[in-house]
């Protein structure tokens, strides 16, 4: 390999590209042409960072110095200052919340500081279409060990005692899959990989397969050994265009350069592998209803058993692992189980993926070891609420299958079993932060609206049941709620959990029974007084100026779409309510706090339109 | 039998109106002519035409422009083209806009009288179509490729999601032909094939805009309220979620995460994506594809 002084490590990840990549790296190359350094400075392409909320972002190497939303703009200036004078450009560093100092090496960066890197070890590392680069970072040495040196019994040996849990969601111990599957006899066998992302509010699958597709495969060539596979189907969501051609590159390679296909590596196992399209449906996450779709039907669960080890995909014995679980494979099987469990805790071993999002300042994606307080994940990676003068509300774990969790509940560890207990779910590792603006009966509502209309309609509970609370949650986000009907939400709750098939139905009314265990009070506040004190709900507010506040600067005035704010400069405004839309935009636009939020002043709701088709 | 059907021609040459006009009005069509483009839209504008016989060369407002409108304003207006010159370039062009037929100049009463004729029983079927379920046709180079792609499949198991999806990127769409000939093509009943069609978001039954919208409504999205954003895209270009403007430019569809929730909210336009969208912002992006 050629040696360059310097790497620019350039994210070339969704976030980053959708911010400016491509223009950045093209000013990036002329502007380094122009001075005579590309031939001693090298621009590579990685996979995301993680980083998203300040792309488009830059590793130099070997310095280690991160530099962030970059601009085409700024780029001659960076070029000057860092390669040919020799220090680097503190405009363009992380700068820590007082924006007192810049914070130029990215490991000090606390976003990273906290972070252990072992599912995202070549996260923004290594240009995830070379294999050469992976192999440079000890890849496809455990697949060369698990085909040549070890028995399918080693490795799930090895695989049960690292305790390594399914990232999909569950949290099933990967290797007593393996081992079910293992003991199966048959003359088939299917190793799967389930990259079908479909939690709003989670992207670590698809990072890991567009940052780094052979840790996968390598995972799947370990697994199909393990249970005796001869051949695997990368199940990938449609929507994630990126991800699907590097795999597709990655599986070229490896069956150009005999990591995939007859006798790998030498040995007598041999392992094809496929990319199957998933059509978008969330409820293929499930693994019954994935199989059925590669068989080219409707996704639709089964019940079990009999379980995929023994009957799954073609009715042969079949493995289902989530792209997340498949990452973590190498690295045990080169480094041990002792090795892998000093992270975490006894029953939650190693670290997870996070996607952290929402009303939070360092948006993106973070590995954590297991066991770490949620408030380090939010307050120390997180950097804590976006907008300054905000409180933090709730944190949503786990989509729609998860749960609200309240701040009084902040210092918890996650792991499964603690999660498990708030009501929520770690599941696939989505983590949506919110601010005291958001109302929890319109987000029970949104995730509500999700599962409704995910729900495959199988059965009656989940089909019906959702769309039924789905109604009466809509009716009292709209001023028509009842008394009792938080006791109705909670039965309907209890008998779909108790009497669906599969985990869509299973889990759906989470986000509603944990919203309502912690924030009783706002489903009563919107039912008895008409109130939604986040102001969301349009119906049930109404927006009053506070005089004492109120500076009369007239940003509200301006903002408001129905002229319903009337006042003079620098004197209090006020706003005519019989004019008032209930948009909110006074009271996002007004910088001192002055815009209160009461009751609405409608005395009687609007009558529920008839549903026509009740009967259909 | 034929009184109830009006024609219009229009050519730059008095003489051609002349002559159509009286081979046709001797076979009892109901006929007037227009001696340019602009001449025709104002023409078309206050009367119903069933047909249009138009020139494709002529000055200001040529023949290509006139049908443009029509296919634009009254798709349901007959069109068929006389031309001096019929290149095999400008055909083709006619021929993507919707033309039943055309007339190489000169042309004999017989050829004239028997295109027209033709054209008239073609849209009359058409008529009588549309009050059953609506039949749409394809072009034969869909058609061949589809079945391509359904013979490159039809041996493997399990192969009905993929050969949709190819059959989508193909047509754009599945309406209920396209399902058809893959039902009959992988040896399934139309139900099943239909059954998975219904079943998976990523198809659609509906033809989309030539600039496809797509709405995140994730989690990340929902919390940083995409909803407000939607709402103004709905009402910018007029159409509900699902819908396709008049104009065909413009489709909506929300999608329940689209994986990049650093940008929250997020919006695709075809494969751009864009990141932190407002109300404000959205406006100005759609300006930018109009």
């Amino acid at each position: 390999m050629e040696k360059y002084l310097a790497n620019l490590l350039m994210c070339a990840g969704t976030g980053c590209v959708a911010t400016g990549t491509p223009k950045v790296v093209a000013a990036l190359k002329a502007e380094l042409e122009k001075h005579g350094l590309s031939d001693e400075i090298k621009v590579v392409l990685t996979g995301c960072n993680g980083f998203c909320a300040e792309g488009p972002v830059m590793l130099v190497y070997p310095e280690e110095i991160f530099y962030q939303k970059l601009t085409v703009e700024e780029i001659p200036k960076l070029v000057e200052e860092h390669f040919l004078k020799g220090r680097p450009y503190e405009k363009l560093m992380f700068k820590d919340i007082e924006k007192k100092h810049a914070i130029p090496v990215m490991n000090d960066i606390p976003f990273f500081k906290y972070q252990v890197l072992r599912v995202l070890r070549n996260k923004g590392m290594i240009d995830p279409e070379s294999l050469e680069e992976y192999i440079a970072r000890d890849g496809y040495m455990a697949a060369a060990q698990a085909v040549n040196e070890m028995t399918p019994e080693d490795i799930i040996k090895v695989m049960k005692d690292s305790g390594l849990r399914g990232r999909g969601g569950a949290g099933f111990p990967t290797g007593l899959k393996w081992e079910f599957a293992s003991k199966s006899q048959a003359d088939q066998k299917y190793m799967l990989c389930n990259g079908d992302e479909g939690d709003p509010g989670a992207f670590m699958d698809r990072s890991v397969m567009e940052a780094d597709p052979h840790s996968v495969i390598e995972g799947m060539i370990i697994g199909a050994r393990a249970i005796g596979a001869s051949k695997g189907v990368i199940y990938v969501r449609a929507e994630y265009p990126l991800a699907v051609e590097r795999l597709q590159m990655a599986i070229d390679i490896c069956l150009e350069s005999g990591l995939l296909g007859e006798n790998i590596l030498g040995s007598d196992f041999s392992f094809d592998l496929e990319i199957y399209l998933g059509a978008g449906a969330f409820v293929c996450g499930e693994e019954t209803a994935l199989m059925r779709s590669i068989e080219g039907q409707r996704g639709m669960p089964r019940p079990r058993p009999p379980f995929p080890a023994h009957k799954g995909l073609w009715d042969k014995p079949s493995v289902l692992n989530n792209v997340e679980s498949l990452a973590q494979v190498a690295p045990i099987i080169l480094n041990g189980a002792e090795w892998y469990r000093t992270l975490g805790t006894e029953k939650s071993p190693g670290s997870k993926v996070f996607a952290l999002t929402g009303d939070i300042r360092n948006v993106g994606l973070v590995e954590v070891p297991m066991g770490i307080p949620l408030k380090t994940i939010i307050y120390d990676i997180g950097g804590g609420i976006a907008k300054k003068k905000k409180k933090f509300k709730a944190v949503q774990l786990g989509g729609p299958s998860g749960g609200c969790i309240p701040e009084e509940l902040i210092n918890i560890p996650v792991t499964y079993e603690d999660i498990t207990r708030t009501g929520a779910i770690v599941g696939s590792g989505g983590m949506v932060v919110m601010d005291e603006d958001t109302c929890m009966v319109s987000t029970s509502k949104f995730f509500l609206e999700f599962t409704a209309d995910e729900s495959c309609g199988k059965c009656t509970p989940c089909r019906v049941g959702t769309r039924v609370m789905l109604d009466m949650l809509t009716d009292i986000t709209e001023g028509r709620g009842r008394e009792g009907d938080i006791e109705t939400l909670q039965d309907l709750s209890k008998d779909i959990i108790a009497t669906s098939l599969c985990g869509l139905g299973q889990t759906a009314p989470n986000p509603v029974l944990t919203t309502i265990r912690y924030f009783r009070h706002e489903y009563e506040s919107h039912i008895r007084d008409h109130w939604c004190q986040a102001g969301i709900c349009s119906d049930l507010c109404s927006f009053h100026i506070l005089d004492d506040k109120c500076k009369g600067c007239g940003l509200c005035l301006r903002g408001c779409p129905s002229n319903a704010v009337v006042g003079e400069k620098k004197k209090p405004h006020r706003i005519i309510q019989e004019l008032c839309l209930q948009c909110r935009s006074c009271y996002d636009a007004c910088k001192f706090g002055a815009i209160e939020i009461k009751p609405s002043l409608k005395k009687e709701p609007e009558p529920a339109l008839k549903d026509e088709g009740v009967t259909q | 039998m034929v009184d109830d059907i009006k024609i219009l021609v229009v050519d730059d040459e008095r003489v051609v109106i002349r002559s159509v006009e009286m081979v046709l009005k001797a076979e009892g069509y109901n006929i007037e002519g227009a001696s340019s483009g602009k001449d025709a839209i104002l023409k078309i504008e206050q009367h119903d035409y069933n047909l249009v016989l138009t020139d494709l060369n002529m000055p200001e407002m040529d023949g290509i422009t006139l049908i443009r409108w029509l296919r634009q304003k009254k798709p349901e207006v007959g069109i068929v083209i006389l031309t001096g010159y019929p290149s095999q370039e400008t055909i083709k062009e006619a021929l993507e806009l919707g033309i039943i037929d055309y007339v190489p100049k000169p042309f004999t009463p017989a050829v004239l009288v028997d295109v027209t004729q033709r054209a008239v029983d073609w849209l009359r079927k058409q008529v009588s179509a549309e009050e059953e379920p609506k039949k749409e046709e394809f072009p034969p180079s869909m058609i061949e490729e589809i079945d391509r792609v359904i013979k490159q499949y039809r041996s493997r198991p399990g192969s009905s999601i993929p050969v949709l999806q190819r059959c989508q990127q193909i047509v754009g769409y599945l309406p209920p032909e396209v399902q058809k000939r893959v039902a009959k093509g992988l040896n399934l009943s139309p139900a099943e094939i239909h059954s998975i069609v219904s079943f998976y978001s990523f198809f659609t039954m509906k033809p989309r805009g030539d600039h496809n919208i797509r709405v995140c409504l994730g989690t990340a999205c929902y919390v940083k309220r995409v909803e407000e954003t939607l709402n103004k895209i709905k009402a910018d270009l007029k159409i509900d979620v699902g819908d396709v403007t008049e104009d065909k430019k413009f489709s909506i569809e929300v999608v329940r995460c689209l994986g990049a929730c650093g940008l929250a909210p997020v919006i695709v336009i075809d494969e751009e994506t864009y990141g932190a969208m407002t109300p404000k912002k959205v406006t100005k992006i759609l300006e930018e594809y109009a």
